[in-house]
Parts: C-alpha cells; sequence; structure tokens
C-alpha cells in the first residue's frame, strides 16, 4: 500500500514538474500583457504630466485579474532586453483586469516611474520582458514611416494585427466604435425566442441525456455485479430475501418515512409549547445545606 | 430663554425629517404590507417559512423610509447591509446554497432510474416559455433571460442570473421565483389534473432498486464533469451543487457535509433572504417592470409544469406496459425541491391511496435542479 502511495506522489511530483517547466516564471501572469499602441511622432497629441508632447507606449492587460507590471522590462533594443527596470512595490504598477498603462518614451527617467530611459527617435522595436530579463512577453516592430500624431496600434483588443490608427487612444480602448450587446446581437436574429428555446433545450437535453445514457449502463454493470455477488446464497437465503422484498416495497419504505417525518415535525411543532416542571424527589443536597457553609466554632 | 426655546424647537423639526414617518411614501407602505403577508403566510400557512420569514422580514427592513445619505440603506455605500448585499449583487450565495443542496441531495431515485433524469430536462421549457413571452412584452434579452429562470423554480439559480443579467430586476425577480415555489403546491395541482387521463393517475411504478455508495460517487463526480463540459458558464452551481454531494456520498467527510448542509446553508439562507428581501425598495420596486416580472413568473411555472407532465405522456408512447412512468411525477421536473416531489405523491393519493409517487418524483426533482442550472449557464453564455 504505501510502495502504491510512493508511486502516486512520485507521479503527481512529475507531472508538477512537467507543468512548471512549461510555465515559465512571471512577476504576477505578465504573460498577459500586451503592448497595445504607440506613438513615436508627438507633435499635438496627449501631454504627459509635466505637459510636454512625447512619445508613448501603451500597454494592456488582457486577464481577467490585476497584473502588476512592475519588475518587467522594457525597451528598444532586443539586444538589451533589461534597458528600462519598471520599479516593483509600487502600487500604481498594478493593472486592472482588461486596463491600459502609458509609459512615455522621453529618455527622462528621473521623471518618474513611467518616464522611460530611452524614446522612440529612430527605434525599430519595442518589447517587453518579463522579470527574469530573458523571456519576452510582446514586441512591435515599429514602421519605418511614422506620420505626427497619428499612432500604430491593434485596431481591437484581441487582435494580432498592427494597423494605423484612425483616433489615438491612449489609456483606453483602441476600438471605440459602438458595440451591440451579446443578448442584443442575440435577439436581432431570433426576436421572438424561438431559435433559442431550440438551442437551450437541446442542450439541456443533451447535457442530461448524456448522463441518461452513462447512467442506464452503469446500472447495468452494477446490477449484474450484485446478481453475481448473490449467486452463492443458498435457496433457503434466496427464498428469504424474495419474502423480505415482497413485504417491504420501496413505496412501503417511502410511505413509512414520509410518516416518520410528518409525525416528527407535527411532534416538534406541539413540543416547543409544552412547559413541564416535575418536583425534584432529592431535596437534600450538601450544596445547600446551612450547616456546611458556617465556621466551626472554636474548641 | 426663547433663543433656547427656538433652538429645541429647531432641532426637533430637523430630527422629525430624519425619521420615517417624515420620508414614508405610498409605496413604502405597500411594501410594508407585502412584507408583512409574507410573514403571515409563512407563519400562519407554512409556505416556505425558512425562505418567506428571511425575506417578508427583509421587505419590512428595506422599507423603513429614511433620509439618504448616512449609510442606512441596502444601496448606500458602506452601510452594512451593503456589505451583506454584495454577497447576492457578486452571485457569492447562491453557489454556497448549491453547495448545502448538494450536500442534503440523495441521488438514488435519479441513479435507480436514470430515464428520470429528461424530466428534469423537459421541465426546463418553462424558462424559455417566460423568455419567449418576456421578449413578446418589450423586455431586453438580458432581462427576458433573467425574468425566464424564474420557471426554473430555484431561488438560488434565479439570483445568480439576475445579478449577473439584469441586477436592476434581481429583487423582484427573486421574490417573483421564492413566492411561486412557495405557491408550487397551488400552481401545479391544476395543471397537473388538466393533462392527465384518470388511468394515467393511477399508473403504479417499479419500485427504485437500491443503488451503492460507489455508484453515488461516480455520480457526483461524473456529473460534475460532463455538465460543466458541456455549460462551462454553470462551473459556479453546478461545480458546488455535485461537490457538495461528493462530500455526502464519500462517507468519510462527514463533518464537512453536516456542516454544508447544516450551519453554513443556514448562515448564507439567512443572509440571502434578508438582503434579496430588503432590496426591494419600494422606489426601486414597485415599477410596472416588477408586476410584469410576477405575471410572467407564473406563467413560466405552468409552461414548466406542462412540459414535465407531457413528456412522461410523450415517453410512455414509447415505454412497454409495466415500465411506463405515472405523468404525476412530471411536475416535480422543476427544481422546487422537495415540495414539487411532495406535490406529484399529494395528488397520486388522491387517486390512489396506496400509490406512493414520492420516491419516484424525487428524481426528476433533483434532475431539475442540474437542468436549471445548465439552462441558467447556457442563458449567461448567450445574453452576458
Amino acid at each position: 500500500m504505501q510502495r502504491r502511495i510512493k508511486h502516486f506522489l512520485s507521479g503527481i511530483a512529475v507531472l508538477l514538474l512537467i507543468v512548471a517547466s512549461t510555465n515559465v516564471a512571471s512577476a504576477q501572469n505578465a504573460g498577459d500583457l500586451k503592448i497595445n499602441e504607440i506613438l513615436v511622432l508627438n507633435d499635438s497629441n496627449t501631454v504627459d504630466d509635466f505637459g510636454k508632447h512625447t512619445a508613448w507606449i501603451e500597454i494592456f492587460n488582457s486577464a481577467y485579474n490585476t497584473v502588476n507590471i512592475g519588475g518587467c522590462y522594457l525597451t528598444d533594443d532586443l539586444s538589451n532586453p533589461t534597458k528600462y527596470w519598471i520599479p516593483t512595490g509600487d502600487p500604481t504598477t498594478k493593472i486592472p483586469s482588461r486596463c491600459y498603462m502609458v509609459f512615455w518614451a522621453d529618455n527622462h527617467p528621473t521623471r518618474g516611474i513611467f518616464h522611460l530611459n530611452f524614446d522612440l527617435d529612430g527605434a525599430k522595436t519595442i518589447a517587453l520582458f518579463n522579470a527574469d530579463g530573458r523571456t519576452l512577453i510582446d514586441k512591435v516592430e515599429i514602421p519605418l514611416e511614422n506620420k505626427p500624431d497619428i499612432t500604430y496600434g491593434r485596431p481591437t483588443n484581441d487582435s494580432e494585427q498592427w494597423v494605423y490608427l484612425e483616433k489615438s487612444t491612449p489609456g483606453a480602448n483602441n476600438d471605440y466604435t459602438k458595440k451591440k450587446s451579446a443578448g442584443e446581437s442575440f435577439v436581432e436574429f431570433d426576436p421572438y425566442g424561438i431559435g433559442m428555446t431550440m438551442i437551450a433545450m437541446f442542450v439541456v437535453f443533451s447535457a442530461l441525456a448524456i448522463l441518461f445514457v452513462i447512467y442506464k449502463n452503469m446500472g447495468r454493470f452494477f446490477i449484474r455485479r450484485s446478481v453475481s455477488a448473490q449467486k452463492p446464497a443458498t435457496s433457503e437465503v434466496k427464498v428469504a430475501a424474495k419474502h423480505s422484498e415482497e413485504e417491504m416495497s420501496g413505496e412501503v419504505n417511502a410511505a413509512i418515512a414520509m410518516a416518520l417525518y410528518l409525525y416528527q415535525n407535527e411532534l416538534h411543532d406541539f413540543e416547543n409549547t409544552v412547559l413541564t416542571i416535575n418536583k425534584v424527589s432529592r431535596n437534600y443536597s450538601p450544596w445547600s445545606s446551612k450547616i456546611y457553609t458556617l465556621r466551626k466554632l472554636p474548641r | 430663554m426663547g433663543n433656547f426655546f427656538d433652538f429645541i424647537i429647531e432641532h426637533l423639526a430637523q430630527f422629525l425629517q430624519f425619521t420615517a414617518f417624515a420620508n414614508m411614501t405610498v409605496g413604502h407602505l405597500i411594501m410594508i404590507c407585502i412584507g408583512l403577508a409574507f410573514i403571515y403566510l409563512a407563519i400562519a400557512k407554512e409556505f416556505e417559512p425558512m425562505l418567506l420569514i428571511p425575506i417578508g422580514f427583509g421587505i419590512l427592513v428595506g422599507n423603513v423610509a429614511f433620509a439618504p445619505g448616512y449609510q442606512i440603506g441596502v444601496y448606500e455605500s458602506g452601510s452594512v447591509l451593503n456589505y451583506l448585499y454584495f454577497g447576492v449583487l457578486q452571485g457569492i450565495y447562491p453557489p454556497l446554497i448549491f453547495l448545502g443542496i448538494g450536500a442534503m441531495t440523495d441521488f438514488s431515485a435519479l441513479i435507480s432510474n436514470p430515464k428520470l433524469i429528461l424530466i428534469g430536462a423537459a421541465a426546463q421549457l418553462g424558462i424559455f416559455g417566460a423568455y419567449c413571452l418576456a421578449l413578446a412584452l418589450g423586455f431586453s434579452p438580458t432581462e427576458a433571460g433573467a425574468i425566464g429562470i424564474i420557471g426554473g423554480a430555484d431561488g438560488p439559480t434565479a439570483i445568480f442570473l439576475s445579478s449577473k443579467l439584469a441586477p436592476d430586476l434581481m429583487g423582484a425577480i427573486a421574490i417573483a421565483a421564492y413566492s411561486y415555489m412557495a405557491l408550487v403546491p397551488v400552481i401545479q395541482p391544476p395543471v397537473m389534473k388538466l393533462l392527465t387521463t384518470p388511468k394515467e393517475r393511477l399508473i403504479r411504478m417499479k419500485p427504485p432498486r437500491a443503488v451503492s455508495k460507489t455508484e453515488k460517487v461516480i455520480f457526483a463526480i461524473a456529473g460534475m464533469l460532463l455538465t460543466t463540459f458541456i455549460v462551462p458558464s454553470g462551473l459556479p452551481l453546478l461545480g458546488m451543487l455535485f461537490f457538495g454531494n461528493l462530500l455526502k456520498e464519500s462517507g468519510v467527510t462527514k463533518r464537512l457535509a453536516d456542516t454544508a448542509k447544516g450551519p453554513m446553508i443556514d448562515i448564507v439562507t439567512i443572509l440571502i433572504g434578508l438582503t434579496v428581501g430588503a432590496s426591494t425598495q419600494a422606489t426601486t420596486f414597485l415599477t410596472m417592470k416588477s408586476i410584469g416580472i410576477f405575471a410572467l413568473g407564473a406563467a413560466s411555472f405552468v409552461v414548466a409544469t406542462f412540459g414535465g407532465v407531457m413528456f412522461v405522456k410523450i415517453i410512455n408512447l414509447f415505454l412497454k406496459e409495466g415500465n411506463k412512468m405515472n405523468p404525476l411525477i412530471g411536475n416535480a421536473g422543476v427544481s422546487a425541491v422537495p415540495d414539487s416531489a411532495r406535490v406529484s405523491q399529494v395528488v397520486g393519493l388522491e387517486y390512489d391511496k396506496t400509490n406512493h409517487l414520492l420516491m419516484h418524483a424525487m428524481g426528476p426533482n433533483v434532475a431539475g435542479v442540474i437542468g436549471s442550472a445548465v439552462a441558467a449557464g447556457i442563458l449567461l453564455s448567450f445574453l452576458a
């Protein structure tokens, strides 16, 4: 038995090792971060907190939980992945779920943690590296021709494609077009709910039908097993079992159970209102005796 | 001296402005009457007292009118009631209740006669019938989905789904769902009698076989995996339901199962009942939409009962004599556990004093819990 447990535990350990080796250590799901939009030439676009027009890089947290970008690296040179270290221990480096963060590429790192130590003049690549300084999270090739104040980014959050965007949206979703909700889109094609009813009933039936098929077959298996287990029983035992089965069918059991349940419930309700006071038969107790509470007379 | 009296009178007048008497509206009075009616039904008629007393009292709590801005009401950030209401808004309480339901549910009837599972699916027709009607009445798709789930006759599922799809309507939906669950013994029998013939009502079903512990354990695990693989959005409810059931059936976690089906479900029921009741402030609750929700809720229960009973009748066409099912258990496909199963038993006994349908009806009843959670998952994945 112990040997089996050992094998089981070692199996789990191997499995964990395999899983761990496929998932590279990350700051905090930093792998979900994406470079989302960049502006190389900022003439009259957004100003930074110093009122300056500088190039910027927007990072998007595609995860459904908050991710701390602190500890990761931003660079414009793939041969130097640790060029700008984003400080850790700062609450402002936490990016909420599906939200954005803007870094100013102005080569003025003394202006704050969101100001990088490089600018985008002549830069060919922007890359985001994980806290280990080796694992590439995301990178973007900067196009050669950049128009002033026109940003380059993903048209939608989940897009892999990069295009020049009609409207710059630092710290916001690049896709600003009006969207229909899932429900509105559904009802557009199914205004009376007939389609929903058909699909949903089909799915509910399928889910429960699968359970039905499995349990029907499993039931057969267990019945067969119990029958084969009962085979060695003598004919007398069989007869006795048959009799007891006839005497106590499932319905009878159910009826007895329900009667007991109802009886106990009623009993409980009445009991609550009954107060019974009985005289205690034993009157004397040393605890209430005055003799023991008096001091003994001095001799 | 005169200045002092002016000061006293001024502050008394100011105090009066803070009292509920000064802030009371006709709507608040109506809601208080509804709350009192719930408490009366629970105590005098014993209609679902575990639910109607917390909800009824919650309605009273929620409709004591107050001057806003003092962190008192359920909708005011930072108030105690608001903190408790967080569990409803974020859908935390319903899965915990499902954990308790799982720990107290015996799936033996279902396992011994698996075809009863399908009745639980058929009765979900009520959900989608109400969804279609709500769309026709002009409710938005998400609102229609949230209203439809009333037909599942499952309070926690209704709260869970409405908190995701239509939080504004959650109070009305929860109240409607619980009210109609309490009224199952009134709503269902006429529909059952209307749809069945005297001969059908006398059908005797085979007694369920004994189910081994292994089968029950496998059911909890396989049931969770199969249903959630098909509808992952039902995971919070189905996962907890089957987890609770595994705690019970494994036989080695009795303490955990006892806690889940005892103190824990009681605490959560108190919190969910009170806060859902308190969320029915007259200002947000007394609208034409609420009236529409109540009407649709009643319709959904009728359609659900219709779906379950008719499904049994149709299935009976394909079953051999001796294997047929009594259509009076069809109503139990709605997941009001165990009330709808009791209705099957009571109505069955009216026609044959020795035909006990309770055990058979428990099968579709617990299948209805699974079915309504699956249906909620589908609505969530399509409409959210």
